[in-house]
């Protein structure tokens, strides 16, 4: 079996704001050469490193951004290898890129010219901003990405947990994700449109845009109400401070709990579970009977009771015993737990979802998140992992003869 | 007008919430034909979410159900009735693709798995996007966006170290898995386009949530290093690449910041020059990146001490003057009145609704230069495509529409 994207050949020159949406294609199927400078993508840069000794080889965050790919070095600086990207384009279906806009056209690289004699080419072009405007010239990074787009403003702290505390970045280059996910979803619109006419095109997918329409109730409120949200510890951002939805268990971790019990069936199971630990007595009390008592951030009483209550109750668990106690009786709840913990919880193996890669320095394979999805007749799959810097340079001017 | 690229596909959408209808929006935008299928006995509750235009919900008049429904028509099926749910099979029947985001399991009590949904389309394409998705142990476990972000580690990603997590002020796991599920989609699409082939699609949002820390996975698995540890998360402080400065500043006026991100030497030598060369900034202790790393709070004190002096739009022209990489941490209120770059590409736009009147929207966004996504009208009310949709998608006769109407059907 091969990937939906089997067949299709995607140019990429990409640094680190655009390289997962060449991994998004790769791992489906596509074949992704990615087109280096000499010295490397400057997200070969960018660790953690194996043992911590940095090396273009030896980036964790390559190895998991580059997966499925080829690696060829051209010097673009030089005509010649212009000449042979040219080429190389000529032969592509989809070319990627996320340098400074206006870069490639200036070196006869822009769609205009790899399309003149390509005419199904889809050439998507990253960018913090945007190929035209005020900003588009200015550089960015994640964070400042996630500042001006808006999704930083939405995460941060209640005063009472952290006074006087800035807006928060969630980590993980999120901005970056985000950007490449709508780089991805254009990429296939234009793909659907090019197998129905034949027809290529370009496409502008801006970093700004594409956080600025990812924040939810954010620009609704502003719509509708003229109203900013208000960022609060660990819950959604919203016009009025609402209820804490973080609970500290016994361990030091937290439960993401917004609900007990919201509907009858399972509230008698979770009254169960706690009068069975020596909690929850109060609960055969019959005001606690009806369902809309039990409904949280309204300022009713015993719905307050019930908060109250089961925060005692993490408090005196374990949380992943807690989370997984509250599933198995119908509750939402969640555990945080630090990324590298998802690795303990043996659904995601049941689910073949971590895959082994391998690479430079490491014995064997090292476990790594793999399909964001699973089809059911052309699956995702790790075929090679990320390539060392030219890999494949040879073997790719070969094929072009 | 030029022929949008999803132009010909038809969805039937039964999302409801968040997660399922960002998928279909982006298909809307570019010309599916997306028919939300409802239930006037289990109605979305995002239609009932604020903000509402006006003071009372009416099932009609949401300004967070309409920021996601647009571009969408909207059926009225009560799939509790045997009539009901022949209906549905029949525009399943006439669709390319089905999407839900029911918890697992909801689908198979309907008698629509995917080889009952097979054997009414052979090509179809369905999507089910769910917590934890059908196949493992925990598959029963419930989602909502929140839970999604704390299981993954994302939450635990995004806060400042020794407090609380701060995580995600809004379900970024609701949009993101939607994300996933309009590109597993188009993928299908693709691919029955070359060989006539649909299939199945199980999208678990927990995973398209561990697939966004992928570095730090590995980070453990080769380095042997948990985030969980002192000093992490590093709030607005770089983890990687490990630059300094890098941080959030406070500016004039009350809670106002800007983010500055120096990532190497000519730029830490332009932000110097910016703020006017103080003597601070010639201490050997800056004088490289791994000594402004080992001195941030010192570092981050001085920086502040500058930024409070201006107003966060101020400081942001002084720095970009000088090619120092930052941004004012934008409010919407900010980007939709502030914001030359969203202004000057023409980024906001207007469409009318039956009920709300003239609502604001944001844009479209890749922008694509032969068939960009286009914005053609606000949410439709409940139901208010159901006749159109039996007389013209399934072609049923007016008597047939009239009877079930008076069965109850189209409720």
């Amino acid at each position: 079996m091969s990937g939906p994207l089997a067949g299709l050949r995607v140019i990429e020159l990409c640094d680190e704001l655009g390289q997962l949406a060449g991994k998004l294609l790769a791992d489906m199927g596509a074949d992704v050469i990615k087109v280096e400078p000499p010295g490397g993508s400057p997200a070969r840069a960018i660790g953690p490193f194996v043992k911590d000794i940095p090396g273009p080889n030896r980036t964790l965050n390559f190895w998991y951004h580059n997966t499925n790919k080829r690696s060829v070095v051209l010097d673009v600086e030089e005509e010649s290898s212009r000449e042979r990207l040219r080429k190389l384009a000529a032969t592509a279906d989809i070319v990627i890129e996320s340098l400074q806009p206006g870069y490639l056209p200036g070196l006869s690289l822009g769609f205009a010219d790899l399309s003149a004699a390509n005419a199904g080419l889809i050439m998507c072009s990253i960018s913090p901003f945007g190929q035209d405007g005020p900003w588009s010239d200015w550089k960015s990074s994640d964070l400042v990405g996630l500042a001006l787009g808006g999704p930083m403003r939405m995460n941060g702290y209640d005063p009472e947990d952290a006074a006087g505390a800035p807006p928060i970045r969630g980590h993980g280059d999120q901005g970056y994700n985000t950007t490449c996910h709508f780089a991805a979803m254009g990429i296939m619109a234009a793909l659907l449109h090019r197998d129905a006419t034949g027809q290529g095109q370009y496409i502008d997918c801006s970093m700004h845009e594409a956080l600025s329409c990812t924040v939810e109730v954010g620009m609704p409120y502003w719509f509708y109400k003229r109203i900013d949200v208000v960022r609060q510890t660990g819950r959604h951002a919203a016009h009025r401070r609402t209820e804490p939805w973080l609970f500290m268990a016994r361990d030091g971790r937290h439960i993401l709990c917004f609900g007990v019990g919201r509907d009858n069936a399972s509230w008698a199971k979770i009254k169960q579970w706690y009068r069975s630990e020596g909690f929850g007595q109060q609960f055969d009390d019959p005001r606690f009977d009806d369902p809309r008592n039990r409904q949280p951030g309204r300022g009713i009483p015993e719905a307050e009771e019930i908060m109250a209550e089961t925060a005692r109750f993490i408090a005196a668990h374990d949380a992943e015993y807690v989370y997984r106690g509250g599933q198995e009786r119908d509750q939402a709840w969640g555990v945080v737990r630090s990324p590298d913990e998802t690795l303990d919880d043996a659904h995601f193996w049941d689910r073949g979802f971590f895959v082994g890669t391998r690479g430079e320095g490491v014995e064997g394979e090292a476990a790594m998140p793999g399909a964001p999805y699973l089809f059911s007749a052309t699956p995702w799959e790790l075929r090679r992992p990320a390539p060392r810097l030219g890999e494949h340079t040879a073997e790719v001017l070969a094929e072009l003869g | 007008m030029t022929k949008l690229p999803l132009e010909g596909i038809r969805v039937c959408d039964l999302t409801w919430i968040i997660a399922g209808p960002t998928a279909t929006r982006f298909l809307a935008d570019f010309g599916a034909e997306v028919i939300r299928v409802e239930h006037g006995q289990a109605v979305d509750a995002i239609r009932l979410g604020r903000p509402i235009a006006g003071d009372n919900p009416t099932l009609n008049n949401s300004g967070f159900f309409n920021y996601f429904n647009r571009n969408k028509k909207s059926i009225l099926l009560n799939v509790r009735h045997p009539d009901g749910m022949e209906v549905l099979k029949r525009l399943i029947a006439a669709s390319d693709v089905v999407v839900e985001n029911f918890s697992s399991g909801v689908m198979a009590s309907w008698g629509l798995d995917y080889p009952d949904l097979r054997a009414i389309k052979q090509d179809i394409i369905y999507c089910s996007l769910s917590g934890f998705g059908h196949l493992g142990r925990d598959r029963d476990f419930v989602t909502w966006g929140p839970t999604a972000q704390a299981l993954s580690g994302l939450t635990f990603m995004s806060g400042l170290p020794d407090k609380p997590p701060a995580g995600w002020g809004y379900s970024y796991m609701d949009h993101t898995a939607g994300y996933y599920a309009a590109i597993a989609i188009m993928m299908a699409l693709h691919h029955r386009n070359r060989t006539g082939e649909g299939q199945s699609i199980d999208l678990s949002q927990v995973e398209a949530g561990i697939v966004l820390t992928g570095p730090a996975v590995l980070d453990r698995t080769v380095n042997g290093r948990s985030w969980r540890r002192e000093g992490m998360p590093p709030g607005n402080r770089a983890w990687e690449p490990a630059v300094a400065p890098h941080n959030t500043y406070a500016c004039a006026g009350d809670d106002r910041w800007i983010a500055i991100a120096v990532m190497n030497e000519a730029e830490w030598q332009a932000l110097v020059q910016a703020i006017d060369n103080p003597d601070w900034a010639l201490d050997p202790r800056f004088a490289t990146n791994a000594g402004r790393l080992a001195n941030q709070d010192e570092l981050d004190a001085r920086i502040e001490a500058w930024t409070s002096e201006f107003e966060d739009y101020e400081a942001m022209q002084i720095l970009r003057a000088a090619g120092v990489r930052a941004g004012v941490c934008q409010a919407p209120s900010d980007r939709a009145t502030r914001d030359p770059q969203l202004a000057a590409r023409d980024w906001w736009h207007t469409l009318p609704h039956p009920e709300m009147g003239d609502c604001e929207f944001d844009g479209v966004v890749p922008r694509l230069s032969a068939t960009p996504g286009t914005l053609r009208r606000g949410s439709p009310l409940i139901g208010e495509h159901t006749h159109a949709v039996m007389a013209e998608v399934l072609g049923m006769p007016e008597e047939e529409i009239a009877a079930h109407e008076a069965a109850g059907v189209f409720m």
